[in-house]
């Protein structure tokens, strides 16, 4: 099943809109790291947040970076989003140089490119279920309005949310919540799924269910990355890449394959 | 998406409803006062305007400046013939023409005694200053060029000198230039005023007044010292007073500067230059208010922009751009102060009214000035706006992420 026939309005033709740094380039990797390192600078001292990583995933994988606190797996995932920028190195995501962008191209290819999840959530406060999920829809400028909304209430049929899309955030529980925070993810049909922490903030079976919708959308053909450290949470996943101290000490694929990084 | 940033707004606004109400009470204040200053000022314009129309705007006085001038002679006083030249000159574009004469005196009926003012008029002097006459008749050529000792009073004079409103055929004595005389009543008019008019126009309650003919008034040496002169509606009045100064000027040997002309439209514009300069003072310091309302809408930005970091950094880290963000805090700044100022025009407009109602004066309240306040606290909102929406654009998504 794909998921873009779940999906009335399916975005395929709307991404040829896209400026030429979004579109040309497109490799095989969705993700290419070459050398990526992060210094905090924190005034008095500089902290190596990264120690220049190589790192490669392909379109559909299911992805676990773990970690403890302090590892640079939070430094790594806020690079992945683009929310932060590598002091040094390479970040292609789906071909795309991102150290050239400006902030607003980078606002752009967040749009377009990447659904975040966070583990608090992060949806708008008193802004229904609904109106979160058309916002990314909105800052894109695809779809007519009510386009949008049919768009966004299929998405959270498709998360099992159909009967609440008129709910305000704080009258949703929590894994409630983060299935709105998915379908959001969702509503640009982003090639890449950042999932940070995602199950953090939940108890076990919100948890289950969370990580097993992200197998799902996973089978139906979505790259996931799920940011953990909780090994229960890396068990749904395919792939599992550990960090210490700002490095990889391990990539391990399921099958005993192992990669070298 | 305009159409969402002001939904976005509204329900942003609604989130904190009395801090929304207080923010909006700045511009409130500085809207309605301005409004209702800015009406008061056209409406004491508008009641002078009627007014001069009233007196006849077209009006206008010549004389030769007597007191400025060393060798005041004889031939700079008027005489009738001067006065006939002038109207025969100028023809068409006089509409009435006469010496000015006037002169208090006692009224004698009976054992009345009344001050009375006599006005001494050419009989067209209905053509330029309608009266509404109820009793009898107007002064006729026939009064004016045998100088019949007839009059015509309006109805208060009347009630005070005989005591009955219609005093037609009555016969009153009168003591003019040292000469008593025997005046007939010919016609009693009447003349609405508004309390205003009467106010402005009223004079000496206790005294009544009466046209006379002038030819009586400026007898018995026909020499008088000023002039008095319509112009026709359709004049260019400008033009046409400063070609009768000219004129004038020519026929009495004088410099157009020696002679004193006074017309009703100089005046009225000082009037008016006055009232103007008087509400735009007023209205500056109504202005303040709204400046001061401008940095409460700004300080409750900040406060706005800085609780929703977080809301911002989730915005950016959907697609936001920076142009996004600045344009939601702007329209919410915006609606803040355009709403602030709507309620401030109704305030105004409301408060105005009801004076003016109270008061029986009818309002002045330009469309123009409503559109302006508008406009203005609009620009404030979106001036006072622009700093905290563009920091909250600014932020850096990570920080603004992280925020608690």
């Amino acid at each position: 099943m794909d998921v873009k026939s779940n999906l009335i309005y399916s975005l395929g033709k709307k991404k040829n809109k896209l400026p030429d740094y979004m579109t040309k380039n497109i490799s095989e990797d969705l993700i290419r790291l070459e050398n990526l390192v992060k210094i905090y600078d924190t005034g008095a001292i500089k902290v190596l947040g990264l120690k220049k990583i190589n790192l490669t995933i392909k379109p559909g994988e299911f992805v676990a970076i773990m970690g403890q606190s302090g590892s640079g797996k939070s430094t790594l995932m806020n690079i992945l989003g683009c929310l932060d920028r590598q002091t040094l190195g390479h970040y292609y995501l789906d071909g795309i140089d991102t150290a050239s962008l400006t902030p607003n191209q980078l606002s752009e290819v967040r749009n377009r490119k990447i659904g975040f999840v966070f583990q608090s959530f992060n949806l708008i406060p008193r802004t229904t279920a609904v109106k979160n999920v058309e916002l990314p829809m909105t800052y894109a400028h695809i779809l007519s309005k009510k386009q949008r909304r049919e768009r966004a209430i299929a998405l959270l049929e498709r998360v099992g949310l159909g009967a609440r899309f008129e709910h305000m955030p704080n009258e949703l529980s929590g894994g409630q919540r983060q299935r709105v925070a998915i379908a959001r993810a969702l509503a640009n049909e982003p090639p890449l799924i950042l999932a940070d922490e995602p199950t953090g903030n939940l108890d076990t079976a919100s948890s289950v269910e969370i990580m097993e919708l992200f197998g799902a959308l996973h089978k139906e053909g979505a790259t996931v990355v799920v940011v953990t450290h909780e090994e229960d949470i890396a068990a749904f996943t395919e792939r599992v890449i550990r960090f210490r101290d700002g490095q990889i000490v391990s990539d391990v694929k399921k099958g005993g394959n192992k990669t070298c990084s | 998406m305009l159409l969402e940033n002001m939904a976005m707004a509204f329900s942003a606004i609604r989130a904190n409803k009395m801090r929304a109400i207080l923010t909006m009470l700045g511009i409130v204040i500085g809207i309605g006062s301005v409004i209702s200053i800015v009406s008061i000022g056209d409406t004491m314009r508008s009641m002078f305007a009627s007014l001069y129309q009233d007196v006849g705007i077209t009006q206008g006085y010549v004389q030769v400046r007597s007191w400025m001038i060393d060798d005041f002679r004889q031939s700079d006083w008027f005489t009738l013939d001067e006065m006939a030249r002038v109207k025969e000159v100028f023809g068409d574009e006089i509409a009435y023409i006469d010496s000015s004469a006037f002169e208090t005196a006692e009224a004698v009926f009976g054992r009345n005694k009344i001050r009375f003012e006599y006005s001494g008029i050419d009989y067209n002097y209905q053509d330029v200053q309608p009266v509404n006459v109820i009793y009898g008749r107007y002064l006729n050529e026939g009064d004016i060029l045998g100088r019949k000792r007839n009059a015509v009073m309006n109805v208060e004079s009347a009630m005070k000198l005989f005591g009955t409103e219609n005093a037609v055929g009555k016969i009153f004595r009168t003591t003019l230039y040292g000469e008593t005389m025997d005046f007939t009543v010919v016609g009693v008019y009447r003349k609405d005023m508004s309390p205003f008019q009467k106010l402005m126009m009223g004079g000496n309650n206790d005294n009544g007044s009466a046209f006379i003919p002038y030819t009586i008034l400026t007898w018995p040496n026909d020499y008088f010292s000023v002039l008095r002169v319509f112009a026709s509606e359709d004049a260019d009045l400008a033009d046409f007073f400063s070609r009768l100064t000219n004129y004038i000027a020519k026929v009495k040997g004088r410099t157009p500067e020696q002679l004193f002309v006074q017309t009703a439209v100089d005046e009225m514009g000082s009037v008016d230059q006055i009232m103007g300069g008087l509400s735009a003072a007023v209205g500056g310091i109504a202005a303040i208010s709204l400046l001061v309302g401008g940095i409460g809408i700004m300080n409750i930005m900040l406060v706005s922009v800085t609780e929703r970091t977080r809301e911002i950094g989730i915005r950016k880290a959907l697609g936001a751009k920076t142009r996004d963000v600045l344009i939601q805090f702007l329209t919410e700044s915006a609606i803040l102060s355009a709403m602030g100022g709507i309620i401030g025009i109704i305030i105004g407009t409301g408060l105005v009214s009801i004076g003016g109602m109270a008061l029986g004066v009818p309002v002045v309240i330009k469309p123009l000035v409503v559109l302006l306040a508008v406009g203005f606290s609009a620009v404030v909102g979106i001036f006072f706006g622009l700093y905290p929406a563009s920091k909250a654009a600014k932020s850096d998504p990570i920080d603004a992420l992280r925020y608690e």
